[in-house]
């Protein structure tokens, strides 16, 4: 594997990961903005900015454009998070150049009213489909709980209310700050020719117009909050709790990982172990999620309201059994062969290739081979779980269950 | 992908099949036991979600404990799941340790511990999971929507039903584990990197002890179909509705695939144009193709706010009605574009091809290359495709919804 890097005038950074042997390839925009970088008069429009964009530019329409992609067998979508987002494609290499062309076009949306109006109706749709899934919600809600006034908190699919009141022209001058070609990234990953991608982001971005952006990156402790919420036609209890840790700049983050591998992956894990294979719940994990200057671990549990208070003491000494005593020399190596097995497998396709590069970029402005992330992986010690522990205090959790009352 | 597939049937009549994958470092493997939710008895319903779970808490010399360790050492990404003629078990790992995990699993088959205490276990996990599907509309509606399409018993709900589920014992699906697990009817396959010299002895070693019987086929009877509303006060109203068309075997079966991708295969198919794009009715609006071995639909869901899901429903039945009246050159090139590069891009993941190539050899009692794909694809044309609805037309649509508020059906 080759990785290739360049650079245009108004920041415009281009990067490659060459695979000869891949079969397809994959192309992507990374755009650093997300619900974090919103205010609440504009609450939502990131994500429905990232919708926009698939509505047409001044020289295509919203049919032309789904067209232009289906011709070319493209498998292709985007998504937008509290900080990031991502537009992508998986594509056999001879139609790769037609779709970054088309990526590249697409980045200057025309952004027009009828086609606002309409989509509005469909991020409304959006909202209402995550409103019947109690795991979004609980999560959602605990995020904002956590976060408080932090714009970590913000919501990424707004509210009904914002999303109506939003307009147009707030969209438009979201989209021409945020979307600075000095705040994006090309990224391409599997079979393709580095000189034409190349040429053709040349040729085709050097006008953009760079612009200062800037984020609030402050780390933040959480709140340490509580709350009930009660819907009466839920059959299960569905319980977030989430704690701090590292952001994803951090060096401990491969320990982080690991950690939440070892408390609360889906098989094998304490959480596992305790709770689901004695059937005190049907789910229980735990995540890690790395952020751009702040990170939080994250469980979500699902059980009958009857348990979830025994779930909990579980939980409670589970966390206070890892946090004094630390986790032992074979629940890591497991961890270790569990989180390196998955990376090798994810990494075989361009597609999720793309994905680990560009976030790479985004986060650590690094190129990093998988081996550098198997390396990593494979140097986490007992002791450095220990500290990270020690130093990020898991009981100090904000909670919020969501069930039948 | 090499073109080239392995196959070899061992002393029991278990299948081996295998796909050698060059520029890939894991192996994927699944066993395809006969023991789906259309082959348990009635009575039985939901019995597949307990057997998954149970003959996993302990097998051979170790422990529901050890044996767990056991798996999560070889850094195995396993997942079981049950369909409507298999309870599939399958794994991916890097590739050295895969005949290990195939040990392990020999004895996940053939010498599960099935103690009393954890079968109770497995139980309450069953249950929970059935009852958590209150919570999850969206799948509960395409679960009651298969239980009431295929003919019985073919669209059981793999779930299950929570009567019978109480009603299970250990004894009872111990009796179910030895009548179903059965190995001439059990076809094991893998893709990726793996010997196939020594994966062929040590099956045949493994497996030398397992039950191997010939088996009656499943009666199957046919199902009127209809519309069933399921209330509930979410925000949406969940949107299910399947419609017979050919099974796998047909000599039309790429032509359905195609007419299911003109109305939805991408983000320029009818269904996603109409309903999505120029209404703003749904975020979520798909159909796709959905087969077993006797029987085939095309299955399609929506979601969308009360108010709006009379029109929705509208708009996809005419949709569906108004795909046999015209079908353009372009519009047949694209869902030609989009089925062969779906095909190619799985060709890479190693997961996809090992349960690719035993599906295949299921539904058609053969694998079939790339290039046959390729061809049969390439071979569809507006008239082939067009032929094929006016001749079987996509009607008769059994429907279901889940929401606050129902939907007129047309008679």
């Amino acid at each position: 594997m080759e990785f290739k890097k360049y650079t245009l005038d108004n920041g415009l950074t281009i990067i490659g990961e060459i695979n000869p042997a891949a079969k397809s390839s994959a192309v992507g925009f990374f755009v650093k903005t997300g619900s974090r970088d919103e205010t609440k008069e504009i609450s939502g429009v990131s994500h429905f900015l990232e919708h926009m964009i698939f509505k047409g530019t001044e020289k295509l329409s919203t049919i032309q454009v789904n067209e232009a992609f289906d011709k070319t067998g493209a498998q292709f979508n985007a998504f937008t998070s509290e900080e990031i987002t991502v537009f992508y494609a998986a594509i056999l290499p001879e139609y790769l150049l037609d779709i970054t062309s088309l990526w590249i076009e697409l980045m200057n949306p025309a952004l027009r009213d009828d086609d606002f109006d309409i989509e509005k109706n469909v991020i409304k749709e959006e909202i209402a489909m995550y409103k019947d899934q109690p795991d979004f919600v609980v999560t959602e809600t605990c995020r904002n709980l956590y976060f408080g006034k932090h714009p970590c908190g913000n919501s990424v699919l707004g509210s009904v209310k914002s999303i109506e009141n939003l307009s147009a022209g707030q969209m438009r001058a979201y989209f021409s700050e945020r979307y600075a070609p000095n705040n994006r990234m090309l990224a391409v990953a599997g079979n393709f020719e580095w000189d034409k991608i190349c040429q053709l982001a040349v040729q085709s971005c050097s006008a953009w117009q760079k612009k200062e952006t800037s984020r609030d990156t402050s780390d933040y402790p959480g709140a340490k909050k509580k709350k009930f919420l009660k819907k009466s036609r839920l059959a299960r209890q569905h319980i977030c709790l989430m704690t701090k840790a590292v952001p994803a700049q951090d060096n401990s983050r491969f320990a982080a990982h690991l950690l939440c591998s070892i408390i609360g992956d889906s098989t094998g894990s304490r959480f596992f172990w305790e709770i689901v294979d004695k059937a005190l719940a049907e789910i229980a994990t735990m995540h890690f999620g790395a952020m751009d200057g702040t990170g939080i671990f994250q469980t979500y549990i699902q059980c009958s309201p009857e348990n979830s208070s025994k779930v909990m003491d579980v939980v409670n000494n589970i966390f206070t059994d890892v946090s004094e005593k630390g986790i032992t020399e074979d629940e890591l190596v497991k961890a270790k062969n569990k989180t390196l097995s998955a990376l090798v497998i994810k990494n075989e396709l361009p597609m999720g290739r793309l994905i680990d590069l560009g976030l790479n970029w985004t986060y650590l402005n690094q190129y990093r081979t998988i081996s550098d992330d198997i390396d990593s992986i494979k140097a986490v010690t007992k002791d450095e779980i220990l500290n990270l522990v020690k130093r990020l205090s898991l009981q100090d959790f904000t909670i919020v269950y969501l069930g039948p009352g | 992908m090499t073109g080239h597939f392995d196959k070899h049937i061992l002393k029991n009549g278990m299948v081996l099949l295998g796909e050698p994958m060059e520029s890939v470092e894991s192996a994927a493997f699944d066993f395809a036991l006969p023991a789906g939710s259309s082959r348990l008895p009635d009575g039985f319903c939901g019995a597949a979600n307990i057997i998954a779970d149970w003959i996993f808490r302990g097998a051979g010399d170790k422990n529901n404990r050890q044996l767990g360790d056991a798996l999560d050492g070889l850094g195995l990404h396993r997942s079981s799941s049950v369909g409507s003629a298999h309870l599939s078990l399958s794994g991916v790992l890097e590739n050295t340790n895969l005949y290990e995990a195939i040990c392990l699993f020999a004895d996940i088959i053939l010498k599960p511990a099935l103690d009393n205490e954890h079968f109770e276990l497995a139980k309450e996990l069953a249950i929970s999971d059935l009852l958590a599907l209150d919570d999850d509309p969206q799948q509960k509606v395409m679960l009651k929507l298969r239980e009431l399409f295929y003919p019985y018993p073919l669209g059981r709900s793999t779930a299950g039903n929570l009567d019978e589920l109480k009603n299970l014992t250990a004894e009872k699906t111990r009796h179910l584990i030895r009548e179903n697990f059965n190995l001439s009817e059990t076809i094991f396959s893998v893709a990726g990197k793996y010997n196939l010299e020594k994966l062929t002895s040590q099956l045949e070693k493994l497996f030398s002890t397992g039950t191997a019987k010939k088996t009656q086929p499943i009666e199957i009877r046919p199902q009127e179909h209809k519309y069933t509303h399921i209330h509930n006060d979410g925000a949406q109203v969940h949107i299910g509705l399947m419609t017979p068309t050919v099974t796998a075997s047909d000599e039309n079966y790429y032509n359905a695939r195609v007419a299911v991708s003109v109305l939805s295969g991408g983000m320029s198919a009818r269904l996603f144009t109409e309903v999505r794009e120029k209404r703003g009715l749904c975020y979520a609006i798909a159909a796709r193709y959905h087969g077993l071995r006797e029987s085939a639909g095309i299955v399609c869901y929506a979601g969308t706010t009360p108010d709006k899901a009379q029109q929705t429903i509208d708009c996809i039945l005419e949709e569906f009605e108004r795909l046999k009246e015209q079908i353009s050159e372009e519009e047949i090139q694209r869902a030609k574009a989009g089925l062969k590069s779906s095909l190619i891009l799985q060709s890479e993941s190693s997961s996809s091809r090992a349960i690719g190539i035993g599906s295949d050899y299921y539904l058609l009692g053969r694998v079939r290359s790339l290039d046959e794909i390729k061809q049969n694809i390439e071979a569809c044309t507006v008239d082939s495709v067009l032929g094929f609805l006016r001749k079987k037309p996509f009607r008769n649509f059994t429907i279901v919804t889940i929401g606050p508020k129902e939907i007129i059906v047309q008679k």
